[in-house]
């Protein structure tokens, strides 16, 4: 059994998550092969522990994003019957076109995956899990952070292979992207303060933080009415907007019904206030008791440690 | 979470494709536009004129009309139609009826072929806002005694007198009058503009907050002659647009009713006294039980009576007892939901008082509570008691 | 001439889900509606009717009562209607071809969809229908306009936002972008309730689709969240953080 990975980049670099489709691929026995589109990262590659061989597929058409382009640039390279991307967006998107190419099927998103092959993945956001068993070579994106990393330690070796491959979507400009935060309906993250954050000039903080995590900027109702400054479109709760993101950050907020009613169906909550009895700790995955002050400058740095990981 | 409205008798499943798409065209609506605004528009006392805008966008005034640019929709469409706008609010849903039943109808019945294509086209898209000129100040059960008179100058009409509690009254381009001429009960068209007519809004309603309620004013109002409605003398008129409103009322309280039921079960499971959800309780059980029960019986009634109308097949008291029953329950339900509520059943974070206060006007207007059962009484024993004398 | 827009029948994005035995309860579902990312593509594939290029074919696959989406398609816009019936689920490779010959059927070459379906959230099929058609693609739009046989974008790709130019024929595919979904109304329901319906079977449409290669073994609840942890102090953010990562994944 052998199985082509293809890599993960940004900013120029590997990306981490590919030491993790190494991890998953490893753990499915056989010779591993690691495509680097435009040959990013070819050389973090072949360190990668487990890796058998990296192949850096270079050419005009990686100067910028054309899936198809990139797909038929990749696809006569792949090897054996299965190959792995990440499930971002251009990993989902390659590994779509690349099966499409090959004739094969493709399974998105996958969280967990064993010889075979069966996998499991969440549909319907998350609200039920699908295992299903694929009796053919396939493609297969895998979600982050879902399976271990290989260590380092690898020594593969690299080899560089040219194409010439037409592109046909041709960027024209680029755009500023619009500066206006996101709103709190659409966020993967929210995080909301309350009246507990004492004035309004205070929600910088939560600005800041949102900035980090790329979250919306919330607020109960105490807040939007007590100072008449915080936007009625920032309301999360009855009167407000329900908001059911992947992750909540309720901050000085006590937890009235009327707020839980908006904010309750999150996947996650953390809660951060000074009242060690406060009712939104009732819902909250993680609580904890400390007053914004003291703990949103430490939120935030190890947040950011984190996240420019 | 979604709203998700009662249907415990799966009446869905009786519905036409077209009647559900328009369903769910309004509620989407209602949802969108009507909820985030609504408390806002009630503490301003308006109603704003945007969603006239967007109601006569959606093409739903004067739904079960034909011809004339009206939407030609079944009586299920009209009341599945009431019965979301008044999920919203009573007053969403009393502009609609208002417009539709109570002006664009005695038109499309009564009037002149003229009539009917100079005012529905525009009604029909809410780009002419119409009312109804029915009860007075002294005359509300007993229209019959009304005061207001037209005389005939020959050239026009003289019109004399005062309407009062007329919905759309101040926004209206045009008036559906009812008056006595030469004794005789008639309709006229009333134009905003003729000389001699005014509408001042009435103020301080603790009821239908974002509704316009109006008084019309005629003092030797003159209007041409052509604005007498043809076809109809007597009381038969606005008694037959008061029976298709009345029809569209019994949908709508369902719809204020699920608005409340729905807003109480929510809170009973997420309201946790004594440790547990007050949902767990027997006397909160009890309610939602009751509450069901009532919602359930409204909506078949509501329906039936909405086939009956589809195929004429329905009699006046059996409209009154679907108006009756439904406003009754649905006002029941929501003092009963406000009970549940607590405390916080009178913030305006939950809809439930706001449709409490309406529906106390829904229970009085287009024949109160009490006249529908003298209605209802008459016809069993086939005795009037409406008047001392025989 | 003409746009070919996918769209696909979801459980409304706030319904419930419910499992019974190993499958998740389709009868308990309330209510269905287009997946959202379709829907974008709907209205860019009518405001582009709008402009003048040619009649929007909205076309689906899936069982029986995804007919519903095409009629909601038709109150807003839509002229041709084609639903491929296909009763029981299939791997993204059948559901290519068969989309992929309804489209060469449609005559379009220009085909919209969202970028995900709300039920997987796969976005298997916009790169992996237009790499079987032998369409360029570009995906997460939104906005495109068509001039001649060039078409112009903005995306959010992977160096950000950018307008980008492409030939037909073309897969876009969907994100929500700024434009406002057009509502029906009682005129466009009626009409569309006149509209028919073009319904092919694989056979019709000339495709042997085979067997799935991917077999749903099971639907299951999502693991039970553990009851809330309480810390106190500021001290404790290093290790919630690393939590909110390792457990609960969401950062």
């Amino acid at each position: 059994m052998s199985v082509t990975v293809i890599s993960e980049s940004s900013n120029g670099a590997l990306h981490p998550v590919t030491a993790q489709l190494v991890g998953a691929a490893s753990s499915l026995g056989g010779s591993i092969t690691v495509i680097c589109p435009g040959g990013v990262g070819s050389s973090d590659a072949a360190n990668i522990a487990g890796v058998t061989k990296v192949i850096s597929v270079e050419g005009d058409c990686f100067e910028s994003y054309d899936c198809v382009a990139w797909s038929k640039a990749i696809s006569p390279l792949v090897e054996g019957d299965l190959v792995l991307s990440s499930s971002s967006a251009v990993g989902r998107d390659l590994a779509s076109s690349i099966a499409a190419s090959m004739g094969v099927p493709v399974v998105q998103d996958v969280t967990s995956l064993t010889e075979g092959f069966s996998a499991t993945r969440p549909i319907f956001s998350g609200k039920a899990i699908e295992e299903v068993g694929i009796s053919s070579p396939c493609a297969i994106s895998l979600r982050a952070n879902s399976f271990e990393s290989a260590g380092d330690g690898g020594n593969a070796e690299v080899s560089s292979v040219n194409v010439s491959q037409d592109i046909t979507v041709a960027v024209k400009q680029a755009l500023a992207k619009a500066s206006e935060r996101i709103d709190v309906s659409e966020a993967d993250i929210v995080i909301s303060g309350g009246r507990g954050m004492g004035e309004p000039a205070n929600f910088s903080h939560l600005e800041e933080v949102a900035d980090i995590l790329g979250a919306a900027v919330g607020a109960s109702r105490a807040a939007v009415d007590t100072w008449g400054e915080i936007p009625h479109s920032m309301q999360v709760g009855q009167t407000g907007k329900t908001v059911t993101p992947n992750l909540y950050i309720a901050v000085g907020i006590s937890g009235a019904i009327q707020h839980l009613a908006g904010m309750r169906s999150s996947k996650f909550i953390l809660a951060i206030n000074k009242d060690a009895d406060a009712p939104i700790f009732g819902v909250a995955d993680y609580g904890i008791v400390s007053t914004w002050e003291e703990a949103l400058p430490v939120l935030k740095e190890h947040l950011s440690d984190l996240l420019s990981n | 979470m979604a709203y998700e409205a009662l249907d415990f008798y799966d009446i869905d499943s009786l519905l036409t494709e077209e009647e559900r798409m328009v369903r769910d065209m309004v509620r989407d609506w209602v949802e969108d536009r009507v909820l985030p605004n609504i408390e806002d528009a009630c503490r301003d006392g308006v109603f704003p004129d945007e969603w006239r805008v967007e109601i006569g966008e959606m093409g739903i005034l004067g739904a079960p009309l034909e011809g004339y640019g009206c939407p030609g929709l079944s009586y299920i469409a009209y009341g599945l139609i009431c019965q979301e706008l008044e999920r919203g609010d009573s007053g969403v849903r009393s502009f609609a009826s208002v417009q539709g039943s109570l002006a664009m109808y005695p038109i499309w019945d009564f009037g002149s072929e003229e009539q009917k294509e100079k005012y529905l086209p525009g009604m029909a898209k809410g780009e002419l806002v119409g009312c109804f000129g029915l009860t007075e100040p002294d005359y509300g059960s007993n229209p019959g005694d009304m005061i207001t008179r037209a005389e005939d100058k020959g050239d026009h009409f003289l019109l004399n007198g005062a309407k009062m509690w007329i919905t759309n009254g101040t926004i209206a381009d045009l008036a559906v009058v009812w008056a006595k001429l030469e004794g005789e009960i008639r309709g006229f068209i009333v134009e905003k503009g003729d000389q001699g007519f005014s509408a001042p809004e009435m103020k301080g309603k603790h009821s239908l907050k974002a509704s316009v309620t109006s008084e019309l004013v005629f003092q030797d109002c003159k209007i041409p002659k052509d604005r007498i409605l043809p076809d109809v003398k007597g009381l038969r008129g606005p008694f037959s647009c008061l029976n298709n409103a009345r029809y569209g009322i019994s949908w709508g309280a369902v719809g204020a009713a699920q608005s409340c039921f729905n807003s109480a079960r929510e809170y009973a499971l997420s309201r946790i006294q004594f440790g547990h959800p007050i949902a767990s309780f027997q006397l909160v059980q009890n309610k939602l039980s009751w509450m069901l029960r009532e919602i359930t019986k409204g909506q078949l009634l509501a329906y039936h009576i909405g086939k009956k109308k589809g195929d004429g097949s329905w009699i006046p008291e059996q409209i009154s007892l679907a108006k009756m029953n439904n406003v009754d329950m649905a006002l029941e339900i929501a003092r009963m939901s406000r009970d549940i509520h607590g405390a916080n059943g009178i913030l305006d974070e939950y809809p439930v008082m706001r449709h409490m206060a309406n529906l106390e006007s829904v229970k009085t207007y287009e024949g109160t509570h009490d006249i529908h059962n003298l209605i209802i009484g008459r016809h069993i024993t086939g005795i009037q008691s409406f008047t001392r004398e025989p | 001439m003409g746009v070919a827009v996918l769209l696909k029948q979801v459980p409304d994005t706030t319904a419930k889900i419910s499992i019974s035995g190993d499958r998740v309860d389709e009868a308990s579902i309330t209510k269905w509606s287009i997946s959202p990312y379709d829907e974008y593509a709907l209205e860019n594939a009518i405001k582009l009717k709008e402009s003048g290029f040619g009649d929007v074919v909205a076309i689906t696959c899936g069982p029986s009562r995804s007919a519903k989406c095409l009629t909601e398609a038709a109150a807003v816009g839509a002229d041709r209607l084609i639903h491929i019936i296909s009763e029981s689920p299939l791997d993204s490779i059948q559901v290519q071809s068969l989309l992929s010959a309804a489209v060469k059927e449609s005559g379009c070459e220009v085909v919209m969809c969202g970028k995900q379906a709300a039920d997987t959230n796969s976005g298997s099929t916009g790169p992996g229908l237009a790499t079987t058609l032998g369409f360029s693609c570009v995906g997460g739009v939104t906005e495109v306009s068509i001039e001649g046989g060039n078409a112009s974008a903005t995306r959010l790709g992977p160096s950000g936002l950018e307008q980008v130019e492409v030939a037909v024929p073309c897969v876009f595919t969907f994100d929500k972008g700024d434009s406002e979904l057009r509502r029906p109304n009682v005129r466009g329901i009626m009409m569309a309730k006149k509209k028919p319906v073009d319904v092919f079977s694989a056979e019709d449409l000339g495709v042997d689709v085979g067997d799935s290669m991917v077999e749903i073994k099971s639907h299951s609840s999502p693991p039970e969240k553990k009851p809330g942890q309480k810390f106190v102090g500021s001290d404790s953010i290093p290790e919630v953080v690393s939590k909110l990562r390792e457990e609960a994944n969401v950062i």
